[in-house]
Order: structure tokens, then C-alpha cells, then sequence
């Protein structure tokens, strides 16, 4: 995608179709297997038994990168959300500006969260969550193919009933 | 589901064979990984397709099958890896039956299997379902879960012409996953009245109170606190299900309120057909031991060390083989870390 329809709508994006989760810990499991141990995508019991996972949402206006004083958080060409390492000095400000409680402080003192599978993509592949996702609960691509493939869902339960 | 999601290469193989018996959540994402890691991989699977209970127990509209379908076909297709279907693996010449057996055609001996290939893994998960332990429980029309949604599995995929039965008053027994799964196909497929009977309360179902009251809301009627004592049967048809209530009392070993039988309250609830979901236990291709290969002769899991190996060291296992019953993606998980220590070994066998 070109660099100027990435810098206006946010580039790629991620979100997850909670109507068609099932609860089953795939995201959880892979991303972990990818992270050496360590997920960035993790389900939670909100009540009543039922699991859904969160992630990191790569804002188009990210408060952690607003809030960083080191401009470790920051983003990359994709529009995900890294920490860079070498600059972060794990002052917890992301921790308290991202409203949906995404970053996190890890030994020895960094913050850490989704990096969209970095690695990855970098290879041209598809983040693990989003690829092993068994009921496609989870959509990614630019803004305008993941709003396309939203409403093409909303329509199907909409109108259209398999006979 | 993406199995090849780390693929850097193109699945050319040329670094050995392995051998995956059992293509569901946890053999196909271990033959994803090794697949990428340029091993060729065999699966051999009982079932006329790949993705196990995601394909033939699991209902559609939880799990699309098309997501499954993409997943095989793109390990078929784009990195080589090789299906055998409607193939057992067992160890020896007495093959046990399982459930799911019915397509079967051939029986291949595990311990050939072993010999053939650099490294195996069993993933063969838990085809097998409890019984109701009552008098009656073997039945017509009593069957399991797990038989009845694969049932419906196999003739919605055109596997099968034989219809499975609808029933008017269908009485399912249990609260986990599989009787929310039995007792919704039941309803949806047309059965009149869809009873979901539960030992414990609505708290305690290990489905969760959520998905009690989602199909509770579809129309299935929710007894808890009843245990079945026999299934009643008149000229070789189930004509009822008579239960006690219990009560809850102290906590038990796994931790849940033992529920406790109320002598005198015995009751009949009328049905025809009677799926019970009281658990499923593994499934693995031997009976106790296999050479080196050790079951747990509790629990039926293949017991392995820490890198998940069994007693043979290039055989090992992974998913709900292993663990009993889980979920999906606890099966996947499982299957990522065994291919993994599979590459491993294999590695350092060859630097050796």
C-alpha cells in the first residue's frame, strides 16, 4: 500500500469480531508459541464462563506514544505500535494513558505489548493471530478492507440465510 | 486457520520425514510448523478429512468448515504435505474400535510407522465417550455427544445419506461443551423439546453460565441439580430418563461442590432419544503400551517428559492426547511446541 494512504487512514489495522469468537485460545497460543512464552493477545473470563481475548488496538492516535517521554512507543510504517527497547526506561506512562490497559512492564524494566508479529510481516506474512484464527474472528488489512469485510458480515446475518 | 503462518520458505522438504497421526487442531498445526521448517510430513487420519472434532464434532456455526478447508488444502496443495485418510494407526494387529471409526478402510501398525519415519507424533485426541454408568445406558437412541454431533457432522458434509434421528423430546446429560453443542443441534435440526440436564447448578457448568442461558434463550429447557439413575426402556426404545435430584455439598476433589443424591426424589423425564455428555477420554493409538509408549492406564493420556516425548525418542505426542479434553486452541498450542522440540531433536541428532 502506498505511503500516503497509510500516513492519512492509519495503515493496517486490526480488530476483532467478538460476535464470532469462541472463546477457544488459538490468538492466545500462537502468539504465545511465537513470543518464546509470553502472549500479547490474551483472553480473559469477563463473567458467566465466557473468554474473549484483547489486544493492543495500534491507535491512529496512540495516547502511549503521545504519553512516552523517550519516544520509545512509537510507530512503524504499518501503523503498528513497537517499543523500541534501546529508548524505553519503563516509566509506566504508556501503562497509564492507554485506555484499554495494553502495555505492560516486564523484567528487567521495559514496556512490552503487541508487535503485530513484527518478524513476520517483515516476511510478508500475516500476523499468527489473524492467520490461526479457526472461526476468523479476528480481521486485518488496511482500514478500508477491514470495514469492507465488517459490513459484508453485518449483511450476511442481515439478509442471507444458508439453506 | 493459516497452518503455515511462519512459513518463511516454500515447503520443499528434504530435511526427513514425519510422521503427524492425527489430523485435528493439534497434528495440523504441528504439521504447519514442520511443514515450514522444510520436514516432509505424512498425516495419516481415521476420518474422510482432516481438522478432527473442529471438522466432525464441533458444530458449524461455532466453527466454519471452510476455515478448516483453506487450512488443509493450503498445506496440501502449497507445502506438500501428504493426507492419508480413512487410515488407522494403531499399535499391533488388534485395533480397538473408537468412535469415528466408520470410515476406515485401512489399519496401518504404529510401530512400522515409527520405523519408517525420522520422527512421529500422536495427536489422536479423545474419540472415546463415558457412559452414562445408569441400567439402560446402551440402549437405541441413547447415544453420546459426541456420536450424535458427528453424525450430523458427516451427513451435513455429504459423507452420509443415513439422516441421523431428529426426536421429539431429546434429554441431554451433562454441562460442558459437548451437551450445549448436542442439546443446540438437536434443536436446530428440529427436535421438539430439548432438555439440558446438569448433576450441578448453572454455576458450575464448566460450559459456563453464559452459554446455559444463550441456548436456555433458543428454546432448550435447563433442569440442574438431577443425575440420572436408569434409562427407561420399553421394547427396545427409550422412552424416558428417571432422575434424582441431588444437593450440593461440601467441596470434592476437582474442587466443585459435590453434588450429592436426595434419597426418595427419583423423577421421569419423557424422551426419545438420550445423548450423553459426560466427557470424552483419549484416544490413543495403542492399548496401555506400545514398545516404549506408555498410557496412563487412568486417564488413557500418553505419558511424555518435559519436550514432550514419549518413551520412544522420536516418538512424540501433544493436544488432547495428552492433556484431556481441552480446547482448540490449548490443542494447537500443544501441537506448536512439539513440532518444535520435534525440529530440535531431529536437529541435534543430526549435529550428533
Amino acid at each position: 500500500m502506498n505511503e500516503e494512504v497509510l500516513s492519512k487512514y492509519g495503515g493496517l489495522t486490526r480488530v476483532i469480531n467478538y460476535d464470532v469468537c469462541i472463546g477457544c485460545y488459538t490468538c492466545e497460543e500462537v502468539c504465545k508459541f511465537i513470543h518464546e512464552g509470553m502472549a500479547f493477545i490474551v483472553l480473559y473470563e469477563i463473567g458467566g464462563g465466557l473468554n474473549k481475548p484483547i489486544s493492543c488496538f495500534h491507535c491512529v492516535k496512540a495516547p502511549c506514544v503521545t504519553a512516552c517521554p523517550t519516544k520509545a512507543m512509537h510507530k512503524d510504517k504499518d501503523g503498528a505500535i513497537l517499543v523500541d527497547l534501546s529508548k524505553c526506561i519503563g516509566c509506566s506512562a504508556c501503562v497509564a494513558a492507554c485506555p484499554f490497559g495494553i502495555p505492560e512492564i516486564v523484567p528487567p524494566g521495559y514496556a512490552s505489548k503487541c508487535d503485530l508479529c513484527n518478524p513476520l510481516r517483515k516476511e510478508g506474512l500475516t500476523p499468527g493471530c489473524v492467520s490461526m484464527c479457526p472461526t476468523k474472528a479476528i480481521v486485518w488489512g488496511d482500514t478500508a478492507q477491514v470495514a469492507k469485510e465488517l459490513r459484508v458480515r453485518a449483511l450476511k446475518k442481515l439478509v442471507y440465510k444458508p439453506v | 486457520m493459516k497452518f503455515t503462518f511462519m512459513c518463511k520458505g516454500d515447503g520443499k522438504g528434504g530435511r526427513g520425514r514425519v510422521a503427524v497421526v492425527g489430523g485435528g487442531p493439534a497434528g495440523l498445526a504441528a504439521t504447519g510448523y514442520l511443514v515450514c521448517q522444510e520436514y516432509e510430513v505424512d498425516v495419516f487420519d481415521k476420518l474422510p478429512f482432516a481438522g478432527g472434532m473442529m471438522m466432525f464434532a464441533i458444530p458449524p456455526y461455532r466453527v466454519p468448515k471452510e476455515s478448516i478447508i483453506e487450512g488443509v488444502e493450503d498445506l496440501e496443495k502449497n507445502y506438500g504435505a501428504k493426507f492419508n485418510y480413512r487410515t488407522k494407526v494403531f499399535c499391533g494387529s488388534e485395533v480397538r474400535h473408537d468412535e469415528g471409526d466408520e470410515y476406515v478402510e485401512k489399519s496401518l501398525d504404529l510401530t512400522k510407522i515409527i520405523q519408517e519415519y525420522e520422527a512421529t507424533l500422536l495427536t489422536t485426541g479423545i474419540w472415546l465417550s463415558r457412559k452414562l454408568g445408569v441400567p439402560g445406558d446402551d440402549a437405541r437412541n441413547v447415544y453420546s455427544a459426541l456420536e450424535y454431533l458427528y453424525s450430523w457432522s458427516v451427513y451435513d458434509l455429504g459423507l452420509s445419506t443415513h439422516k441421523p434421528p431428529v426426536g421429539e423430546r431429546v434429554v441431554v446429560v451433562g454441562g460442558g461443551y459437548s451437551a450445549i453443542d448436542a442439546a443446540e443441534t438437536a434443536l436446530v435440526k428440529g427436535a421438539k423439546e430439548v432438555y439440558l440436564t446438569y448433576r450441578r447448578t448453572i454455576k458450575e457448568a464448566p460450559a459456563g453460565e453464559y452459554e446455559v442461558r444463550r441456548i436456555m434463550s433458543e428454546g432448550v429447557r435447563w433442569v440442574e441439580l438431577v443425575q440420572p439413575t436408569k434409562v427407561i426402556v420399553e421394547n427396545g426404545r427409550v422412552t424416558g430418563v428417571e432422575f434424582v435430584k441431588m444437593k450440593l455439598g461440601e467441596p470434592d476433589e476437582s474442587g466443585r461442590p459435590r453434588p450429592i443424591p436426595i434419597p426418595g426424589s427419583e423423577h421421569v423425564i419423557e424422551a426419545n432419544i438420550v445423548l450423553a455428555a459426560v466427557g470424552e477420554v483419549p484416544t490413543p493409538p495403542l492399548d496401555i503400551v506400545c514398545d516404549g509408549i506408555k498410557a496412563d492406564p487412568k486417564r488413557r493420556t500418553i505419558i511424555v517428559n518435559n519436550r514432550m516425548q514419549t518413551g520412544v525418542e522420536n516418538v512424540f505426542a501433544a493436544g488432547d492426547l495428552i492433556t484431556g479434553a481441552s480446547m482448540i486452541g490449548k490443542a494447537v498450542g500443544s501441537g506448536l511446541r512439539a513440532a518444535a522440540f520435534i525440529d530440535s531433536f531431529l536437529r541435534s541428532r543430526r549435529v550428533v
